[in-house]
């Protein structure tokens, strides 16, 4: 009956507009860091057969990544959305992700990217491999199959790291380890048009109230504000040497050549 | 403007974009300044269905609508116009003809090639003396037995270098006048099939635009598109689908222009300020964002009411007019806020300025899209 891998995706918002934090549809995209998971296990899905299912945690508005990845090649979507989740951090996340995926049982891999492009924690992978009981390792580079599992080549700190692992097992993608495909206009074509997205919400998974939202969070975002760093640039004129003894004296006063 | 579109397009717009930046962008420069055309990525692009915008999935195309395909074409044609000329052209005025026009055989034959982006399509009406007066054509087109013997000087054919498959309007009766028209396809590798040099251009140098001549080149009669005498209609509505294309493409050049303008009003100081504090240069960029917003609007219009089967050709014209004109406004402008700089080829707005130049006269010029767009206001 072949695999079945889970791929766990977000909408993320890149370039907020100037000077506020608003979700809008057109500021969201999936997070870049998805893409080679689910690259991964297409690729995987190729090799050996199977079904991949992507599952995405956050609003209606987010749906699209859902229709994307089936764009890519996802052969089911499935959005946990519910008014109830608003304000999780990522236990919360991990508790409601780890109901969906448990009754998505059976599967062989769960797979997340290392990390968002717009809160950068990296746990919700790891997390939700804790809150499911199951053998995790993170920025994993390579896999292969053995005949218990799966080998798994991770880089960390300047060294290579292999490690054997029984299925099921969830993985973090590192975002270097493959270079994803592009999505195809007939794949966007069918998906949008002809794909449907399941949708999920607390009943569902059989989860109460206080243990998602704030009432399950462990902690709380106190402040939220962008952090810009001033670059400037400065044209250099005059002749050759002119602009020479300006550039070294300018690196000089900085500081970066003594 | 975006939330017009649909998640789907968006979907398309944001794929489209990603591609174009991490594979056109980086050889965009290069390509023109060299007029080459970009053969290592045209497989690419085939793959992801580009050459096949709105063929039907089951002919290897990928089943999208106006507004999905003036989408591409804008996008494309926002890092390197020559390329969204070849993708126009070869998708508006070759495909859609032979979807249109073409009997099962042909299209089964022709268009998912085409589709794929394993051959690339060109559309021969203009010659020498045939430019905006398309019904004065002189190639002809004679039956003999089950072949046509076919001798035409076609100019200014846009892919004309690399072109497998070519739409070729010819005369097949001499008396009839604009009745006397026919499309005919000719395959390049036919013998009497000459590709002329690639013309020198001010702009949209990576596509290989040339001429190409036929020598009493033998073409099966099965060739003909349609019916005899039905070429002008062909024509007309290939260039009915076009006006949408090249407008988007003068909206992504227009975009393209705008975006370089901002980027360089914010970064170039003058008098102690960025020059983008100066009112007058303000002004400028107030009416470029206006008028790229009015033409993309008019654009998705034209797509639109042809996606819902309502009659678009006036909408189109309009789209195209406007779009066009204001891509050169636009980029002349941009080239303005550069000062100097924006006459030299070290940054990208000179590209875009002599490439916008042209969207105002192929596919009907601006004066044409006049006349067509008068003659339905006041109803003649
Ligand atoms: C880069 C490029 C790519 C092209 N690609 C193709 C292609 O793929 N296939 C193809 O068949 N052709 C192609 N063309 C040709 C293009 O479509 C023609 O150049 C265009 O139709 C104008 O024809 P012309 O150049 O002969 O100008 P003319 O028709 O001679 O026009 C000269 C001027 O007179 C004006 N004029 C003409 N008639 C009238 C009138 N009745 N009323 C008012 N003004 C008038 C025109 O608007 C223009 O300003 C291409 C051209 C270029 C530059």
């Amino acid at each position: 009956m072949g695999l079945h891998i889970i791929v766990c995706i977000k909408a993320v918002m890149l370039e907020p507009p100037k000077g506020q934090l608003i979700r809008s549809v057109d500021s969201l995209e999936l997070n870049p860091f998805d893409w080679p998971a689910l690259e991964v296990a297409l690729r995987m899905k190729e090799e050996h057969g199977g079904t991949v299912t992507a599952i995405s945690m956050g609003p209606e508005d987010s749906v699209f990544v859902l229709y994307e990845a089936m764009a890519m090649g996802v052969d089911r979507g499935v959005l946990v959305c519910d008014r109830a989740f608003a304000g999780s951090d990522t236990l919360a996340t991990s508790t409601a992700l780890a109901a969906a995926i448990k009754k998505l049982s059976p599967f062989d891999l769960v797979l997340f990217g290392t990390r968002t492009a717009d809160s950068d924690t990296g746990q919700v992978g790891p997390q939700t491999a804790v809150v499911l009981d199951l053998p995790m390792v993170t920025g994993v580079h390579s896999i292969q199959w053995t005949d218990s599992g799966i080998q798994v080549e991770r880089y960390a700190d300047g060294f290579r790291e292999e490690f054997n692992l029984s299925l099921s097992a969830v993985l973090t993608i590192h975002p270097r380890s493959v270079q994803p495909r592009g999505l195809g206009l007939s794949g966007i074509e069918l998906a949008f048009e002809e794909g449907e997205v399941e949708k999920w919400d607390l009943a569902e998974l059989d989860l109460s109230p206080d243990q998602v939202g704030w009432a399950g969070s462990a902690t709380r975002v106190l402040s939220w504000k962008r952090v810009t760093r001033e670059r400037k640039c400065e044209f250099i004129s005059g002749t050759a040497n002119e602009q020479v003894e300006e550039l070294v004296s300018h690196l000089k006063k900085s500081g970066l050549i003594g | 403007m975006n939330t017009l579109l649909s998640e789907k397009h968006r979907t398309v717009r944001r794929s489209v974009r990603n591609f174009c930046e991490r594979e056109l962008r980086p050889i965009a420069k290069e390509i023109d300044q060299e007029a080459r055309f970009p053969w290592e990525i045209v497989e690419k692009m085939g793959n992801l269905g580009f050459f096949g915008v709105q063929a039907p999935i089951d002919l290897d195309g990928a089943g999208m609508d106006s507004v999905g395909y003036a989408v591409v074409i804008e996008e494309i044609s926002r890092v390197c116009a020559s390329l969204g000329l070849c993708i126009s052209v070869h998708n508006s005025v070759v495909i859609y003809p032979l979807l249109a026009f073409g009997s099962e055989e042909q299209k089964q034959r022709w268009v998912p090639p085409l589709a794929r982006g394993e051959k690339i399509g060109a559309f021969c009406l203009t010659e020498p003396n045939a430019g905006s007066d398309a019904a004065a054509i002189e190639a002809t087109a004679v039956l003999d037995g089950d072949h046509y013997v076919v001798n035409a000087n076609k100019v200014f054919v846009t892919n004309g270098g690399i072109a497998d498959i070519c739409l070729f309007f010819v005369r097949t009766d001499p008396k009839a006048g604009r009745k006397g028209v026919s499309v005919i396809v000719a395959e390049r590798g036919t013998p009497g099939f000459v590709v002329g040099d690639l013309e020198d251009l001010c702009g949209m140098r990576a596509n290989p635009v040339s001429s190409i001549r036929l020598y009493d080149c033998r073409l099966p009669a099965e060739n003909l598109l349609g019916k005899q005498g039905m070429g002008l209609r062909i024509g007309l509505s290939g260039l009915d689908a076009g006006r949408i294309g090249i407008a988007a493409q003068a909206v992504g050049i227009a975009q393209a222009a705008l975006e370089e303008g901002v980027r360089y009003a914010r970064q170039r100081h003058q008098f102690g300020v960025p020059i983008g504090k100066h009112q007058a240069v303000q002004m400028m960029i107030a009416d470029m964002a206006t008028q790229v917003d009015a033409a993309r609007l008019m654009v998705y219009r034209a797509a639109l009411l042809r996606d819902q089967e309502k009659p678009f050709s006036q909408a189109a014209a309009m789209a195209k007019l406007y779009a066009s004109e204001t891509s050169s406004k636009v980029a002349d402008l941009s080239v303005q806020i550069h000062g100097g700089y924006g006459y030299s080829k070290s940054y990208p707005i000179e590209r875009y300025y002599r490439d916008a130049r042209v969207t105002r006269i192929y596919e009907g010029t601006s004066e044409i899209h006049r006349l067509v767009i008068a003659r339905g206001v006041l109803g003649q």
